[in-house]
């Protein structure tokens, strides 16, 4: 099969990716098919990265373009069956920040990879990251910083986790530039990164039925 | 034990000619934020007024018993719109923020693909200030006209006082490098995308920027008799971006500013926060002992110690993250390392990594500043 387009989003190439978005979706080809090769390019921009062959610019790019493949291909996917989601994810940047740069770079990759992201915004008070968690019961809580002042709404919201019997439920993440190792034992989180693929990884490593 | 043989200003001078001083210096950058939450100020206070922020800034400076150089000064959030420091739309704790939040800035778009060619033409100082400002801002003509004065009027008022405590400035001028200037108007991903799919634009730009840039700023310093001055970056880095586009869009601009400004005397302290580990090397280039780099602690400071080792003076990186949810013996800790190794022959000035937060721990300030000042002599 080819992987034109997979590739095309490799290289950024976005006016090409587009167009055979369109043509292939227009000639009547599976929207999800034409999804999965998207996904498959992010897969290899999110392997270059790791790699250290690529950079945030690479994924800003061809995040960009995964997003407008998808707006474009989302009337015909509204037509098949939706595919079941590989798991849940609710994102947030905690109160005391309204930063979201890193969070939306998440958010790309993980629904590039076939999540289901619920994206909370910025600034978002703990007791609405705890409601959100009980209704969605997703397998995996993100909270992403850019500057240190929403670090104790983040452990509050971790301590509300526990209390409200929700914690041993899903994996907390802590991500952003200012963290490190010792936010995630503030926290009591599970995971910390400065890098979103490696957000990505984890999410995949640990979803259930993996 | 032994003690202190150098004033402030010999401590720091020194570690700018890459000499050992008596002992390492410490200067941190001490934030409005910061000096608010260390003198009991409220967010709201030190963004909205400048005799509370002023008052804040020297009583910290009085009651941590002072430190090697002042890095930081009555600069408000609308003062930084209104010199152009940061040409964002901002939120203000007290007028659109709690009054317990930090003053924070909004990644937005503002600066439009026609704008490139607005800047070349008119250069960047009237664009910034006939048409961008009012885009960003809620100032009128006439409150810029008074933020542009209180900004003088407190640093005016600001110098007797150092005075008096045997302190110097940091730095005088301080400057955005073009490239994170354009990164900030136009956004992060917008500008990303001009990069790759309309470099000429974004290259014809910055050297405009660049020719505007250095005869202002080096005005600047000189009419402020001072030889040192700040350029901030945050985006250029090899985090970022691929090194062709470091070498294409920054590196160049770099050096022409850098070697502008010490053919004059004037050092150039960068303020560089991501990693900046595989850019570092590059910095070699620069005539030796023309800069200082302030590291963040997302960059490993002490193998660019190794790189960089009686070339260009390091400035660093206790980190926010450890001022604000570390102890004490954890500051002390990583202190002592940093004197260790990155201090050990000269050349370094100890300081946080990128700002002070404004949710530091007070022990944990205090505990960053003493051993710095005692932890040398304690070993003599």
């Amino acid at each position: 099969m080819s992987q034109e387009l997979a590739m095309a989003l490799v290289e950024l190439n976005r006016d090409k990716a587009m167009e055979l978005v369109r043509s292939r979706a227009e000639k009547g080809e599976d929207p999800l098919g034409i999804l999965a090769e998207c996904r498959d390019g992010m897969t290899i921009v999110g392997e270059r990265f790791q790699a250290g062959d690529y950079y945030l610019a690479e994924l800003l790019l061809s995040g960009e373009i995964f997003k407008a493949a998808i707006a474009f291909l989302e009337p015909y996917l509204a037509k098949v069956l939706p595919a079941k989601p590989l798991g849940k994810v609710v994102l947030a940047t905690v109160r005391g920040d309204i930063h979201d740069l890193g969070k939306n770079i998440l958010s790309v990759l993980l629904k590039a990879q076939g999540f289901e992201v619920h994206d909370l915004g910025v600034d978002v008070a703990p007791a609405k990251i705890v409601e959100t968690v009980k209704e969605v019961q997703p397998g995996f809580v993100g909270f992403s910083a850019l500057i240190t002042t929403s670090f104790p709404a983040m452990k509050e919201t971790a301590q509300m986790l526990v209390e409200a019997g929700l914690r041993d439920k899903v994996k907390l993440m802590v991500g952003g530039g200012v963290t490190t190792p010792a936010l995630k034992d503030y926290v009591g989180a599970d995971f910390q990164t400065i890098d979103a693929t490696a957000g990505v990884s984890y999410c995949l490593q640990n979803v259930e039925g993996r | 034990m032994s003690r202190e043989t150098m004033t402030r200003t010999e401590r720091v001078d020194a570690a700018i000619r890459l000499e050992k001083p008596d002992r390492v210096p410490v200067v941190p950058l001490l934030s409005a934020e910061a000096a608010g939450t260390l003198s009991g100020a409220t967010m709201a206070q030190v963004s909205n007024d400048s005799q509370i922020l002023f008052n804040s800034i020297l009583k910290v400076f009085d009651d941590y018993g002072g430190w090697d150089a002042m890095h930081g000064g009555v600069w408000r959030p609308i003062h930084v719109q209104a010199t152009g420091t940061h040409p964002m739309k901002i939120r203000i704790p007290g007028v659109d923020l709690p009054d317990d939040y930090v003053f924070q800035l909004v990644e937005e778009p503002i600066m439009q693909l026609e704008d490139y060619d607005k800047i070349c033409q008119m250069g960047f100082d009237n664009f910034y200030y006939d048409d961008y400002l009012w885009r960003i801002s809620s100032l009128t003509q006439d409150s810029l006209s008074d933020a542009l004065e209180d900004v003088m009027i407190w640093g005016m008022k600001f110098l007797p006082e150092m005075a008096k405590r045997d302190v110097g400035m940091w730095v005088a001028a301080t400057g955005m490098h073009p490239f994170f200037h354009l990164s900030l108007m136009r956004s992060l991903i917008t500008f990303t995308e001009d990069l790759y799919y309309r470099p000429e634009i974004v290259e014809k730009t910055l050297k405009r920027m660049t020719a505007d840039l250095i005869p202002k700023q080096i005005a600047m310093a000189k009419a402020l008799g001072h030889n040192r001055w700040l350029l901030t970056e945050e985006r250029a880095s090899a985090y970022t971006y691929p090194l062709s586009v470091f070498e294409r869009f920054w590196w160049p601009y770099t050096q022409e500013i850098v070697e502008a400004f010490w053919s004059e005397g004037i050092v150039t302290v960068f303020h560089i926060d991501t990693p900046w580990d595989k850019n570092l090397p590059y910095f070699k280039r620069l005539p030796k002992g023309s800069y200082v780099v302030s590291l963040d602690s997302t960059t490993d400071i002490f193998a660019a110690k190794q790189l960089l080792r009686g070339h260009g003076a390091i400035y660093g990186d206790v980190s926010a993250s450890l001022l604000t949810i570390g102890s004490p013996a954890d500051v002390e800790a990583y202190v002592k390392r940093l004197i260790d190794e990155v201090g050990d022959d000269g050349g370094f000035i100890l300081g946080q990594g990128c700002n002070l937060p404004s949710n530091i721990k007070p022990e944990n300030f205090r505990a960053m500043l003493d051993t710095c000042k005692t932890y040398e002599f304690s070993k003599k």
